[in-house]
């Protein structure tokens, strides 16, 4: 009984440790800043991670990845779906649609996070998922983390899902 | 004499009947878990292997193959109801094939395949192939059962219908051919039973390959043959000759019984065209190639008794060669299906060979009826010994015909061929994004090729990047196989070998790669046949 008691505390604890690419704070709320920190638990099959490349969702705007120390940082640079309003009353229209860290090398056994900032516009509708599809790059294969789950199922269903951030209502008036 | 023999063939009849009812109302064994799980996917190599079953179990064969079909020696080691198999050597990276066959209780044998991979799925050995001296040997009884129920047999029957006095010393080849026939079908049965459990020779004297043997369709045909020689041995031994006519026609009726009652032929289908013609096809050898001897014998030991044999023979010979050309290509038409498959397949070219053997059979027939019969009528000299000669190669072209036709049992017939290579199945899956036709060629377990066409949702072309074939049968424990798909030129994307382990629903998937962070995912079930 004790045993059991300890395997499903254990289990329970280890849960959230994921083998997936995913976002350290899983929700925030609209017309808010967001720091994504994008957490790489392993390589692929093995082999050490060389780059990540991560897709920005429309909706997030003004985004800036963090320099990170031995890696390139490239950016893709693109014109928005339509204009988004940002801070005191700004238009922006046009900004990073892509970003990725190259060059490095992290190695299977260690783990490492890469950042980036943005701003989610307050035309995001809340309660809604929004997905940051990773391309994670090895020195052998690459693995996509960009499996965004059909209507009605749950990441969880998914062997490589995307990295989602739940959406939430913009608190008050700021 | 009589009552003796009789008494002897009830005796008979009634261990075969009990043999072939015992065990049948017993439970057999049934495993219960194994290690690997069919279908598993291992990381590395297992150090052993292991089969948990419901009872206690001995084990009969253990056949581990490993990718490209080579053969792994295995040690084995039974604590109860469960086996372990330790392999003899390292495992290489693929997919092998764990054949079992064990014993329970009940005597009774039962059988069963794990598949599983290491590392990655590869195309799965062979199945076992069965062995040779065995198999040699179960041939070799076979052609001595042929001989016996032809020339035996129907020596017999030409012997009490046509022949006038007796001739003692074709009675006594005659005879000793038949006690030949009554000691290797018994023995036909138990290498059939080896044969079916793919035994070696060392294991023949198990009582399980025995009752294998006898629980097989083949007994009825063993008992069949039995019963035929008691009779054409009786009929020698007959005081009167109504009676000595009486029981070789029954023999002869048992003859073409003995075929009609197993193998490719008559379980074919139409079983109401196939079984009559099996029947007709063997009575007709019997009847032609069992008056070779005895006459053979009348011409060189009683040339003026021999005439009116001669006579009777040659007016019914050709109605019965016309009936084993009738019923042999009613047999040929059903079993071959296409014309291709006589130089295609092993049992064509048996077919092939056999038909030439008969052409040559025929002329020398033709050659016996025309020619030298009229001559040995009219009281031609020397024409006596020439068609005893003559008669004499008929016999052996017989006998090479027989043995061809005992190797038969050894190849599969295009018929049952055409039904293994079972049709494809084809699944369609229509998203709003992507759609698919995900094509495996066979639709059934075991190594398959798929093709995957796509289109849009809307029926426009479909650029995919990359193209992943995702199987999986969660019902069964089997994780997902997967397996990038290469692009042809015609745009379909292929797999071209992917082994489905085990018959069953499986799970579908196929991952198309649209864009660098975009891909869309259809999934549906499949069914693949056994």
């Amino acid at each position: 009984m004790l045993r059991l008691v300890l395997i499903v505390a254990f289990a329970a604890v280890s849960a959230p440790a994921s083998a997936h690419v995913t976002l350290e704070k899983p929700d925030s709320s609209v017309g808010t800043s967001y720091k994504a920190v994008l957490k790489v638990p392993h390589g692929c099959k093995g082999s050490p991670t060389t780059a990540l490349r991560v897709k920005i969702p429309a909706g997030v705007i003004a985004v800036k990845p963090m320099p990170k120390p031995g890696w390139t940082i490239s950016v893709a640079q693109g014109k928005y779906e339509k204009t988004y309003e940002y801070f005191h009353n700004a238009k922006i229209s046009e900004g990073v649609v892509e970003l990725g860290w190259t060059g490095g090398s992290l190695p299977d056994e260690h783990y490492d996070e890469f950042v980036f900032q943005g701003f989610l516009a307050t035309e995001l509708k809340p309660d809604t998922t929004l997905y940051f599809p990773v391309v994670q790059e090895c020195a052998q294969g690459l693995h996509r983390w960009i499996e965004i789950p059909a209507g009605g199922k749950s990441a969880h269903d998914l062997e490589s899902p995307a990295p989602g951030l739940r959406l939430t209502p913009k608190r008050g008036a700021h | 004499m009589q009552t003796a023999r009789s008494a002897a063939l009830a005796a008979l009849l009634a261990v075969l009947l009990v043999a072939l009812t015992a065990g049948i109302a017993h439970a057999h064994a049934v495993l219960v878990a194994s290690e690997p799980a069919d279908g598993a996917m291992l990381s590395t190599p297992p150090q052993r292997l292991t089969l948990t079953f419901n009872e206690p179990v001995s084990p009969l064969v253990m056949r581990l193959l490993g990718p490209g079909g080579t053969e792994q020696d295995v040690a084995v080691k039974q604590d109860g109801a469960v086996l372990s198999i330790v392999p003899g050597g390292s495992m290489e990276n693929g997919t092998h094939l764990l054949s079992w066959r064990v014993v329970s209780a009940d005597g009774h044998p039962v059988g069963g395949t794990i598949v599983f991979s290491i590392g990655y799925a590869s195309e799965a050995g062979p199945p076992p192939v069965a062995n040779t001296a065995v198999g040699i040997a179960a041939w070799t009884a076979r052609i001595a059962i042929y001989v016996a129920m032809f020339i035996g047999v129907g020596g017999a029957f030409f012997v009490s219908w046509f022949g006038s006095a007796p001739i003692y010393a074709v009675e006594r080849v005659l005879y000793a051919i038949l006690v030949a026939g009554l000691l290797a079908a018994p023995a036909s049965v138990g290498l059939q039973g080896a044969d079916l459990l793919g035994v070696s020779w060392a294991q023949l004297a198990e009582p399980v390959v025995w009752r294998t043997g006898i629980l097989s369709p083949y007994a009825a045909t063993a008992v069949l043959a039995l019963i035929a020689f008691f009779a054409a041995q009786l009929s020698f031994s007959m005081a009167s000759h109504r009676n000595a006519k009486i029981a070789s026609a029954v023999a002869l009726a048992s003859v073409g019984l003995v075929l009609a009652a197993s193998g490719h032929a008559s379980t074919a289908s139409p079983q109401l065209l196939m079984r009559p013609a099996v029947f007709l096809h063997a009575l007709g050898i019997a009847f032609w190639v069992g008056a070779l001897l005895p006459l053979a014998g009348l011409l060189l030991a009683r040339p003026r008794d021999a005439h009116a044999a001669l006579l009777q023979f040659s007016r019914i010979a050709p109605f019965v060669v016309a009936v084993l050309i009738v019923s042999g290509t009613t047999l040929a038409i059903v079993q071959v299906v296409e014309v291709s498959a006589l130089w295609r397949t092993d049992y064509g070219r048996f077919l092939l060979a056999k038909l030439a053997l008969l052409a040559v059979l025929f002329s020398v027939a033709l050659y016996n009826r025309l020619r030298l019969t009229p001559r040995v009528l009219a009281d031609a000299p020397e024409a006596t010994c020439s068609l005893a000669r003559a008669i004499g190669v008929e016999l052996v072209l017989a006998l090479a015909i027989f043995s061809l036709a005992a190797a038969w049992r050894f190849t599969p017939p295009p018929r049952a061929l055409a039904s293994l290579t079972a049709t494809p199945v084809a699944v369609h899956i229509h998203t709003q994004d992507a759609m698919a036709d995900v094509r495996f060629e066979p639709g059934r377990a075991g190594p398959v090729s798929v093709s995957i066409s796509l289109l849009t949702g809307e029926f426009g072309p479909l650029e995919a990047k990359e193209v992943l074939l995702v199987l999986s049968a969660p019902t069964e424990g089997i994780e997902p196989i997967r397996r990038p798909a290469q692009k042809g030129e015609d745009a379909i994307w292929r797999v071209p070998d992917v082994t489905v382990p085990v018959a069953g629903r499986w799970n579908v998937r196929v991952d198309i790669l649209i864009g660098d962070f975009e891909k869309v995912t259809l999934e549906e079930t499949v069914d693949f046949r056994r």
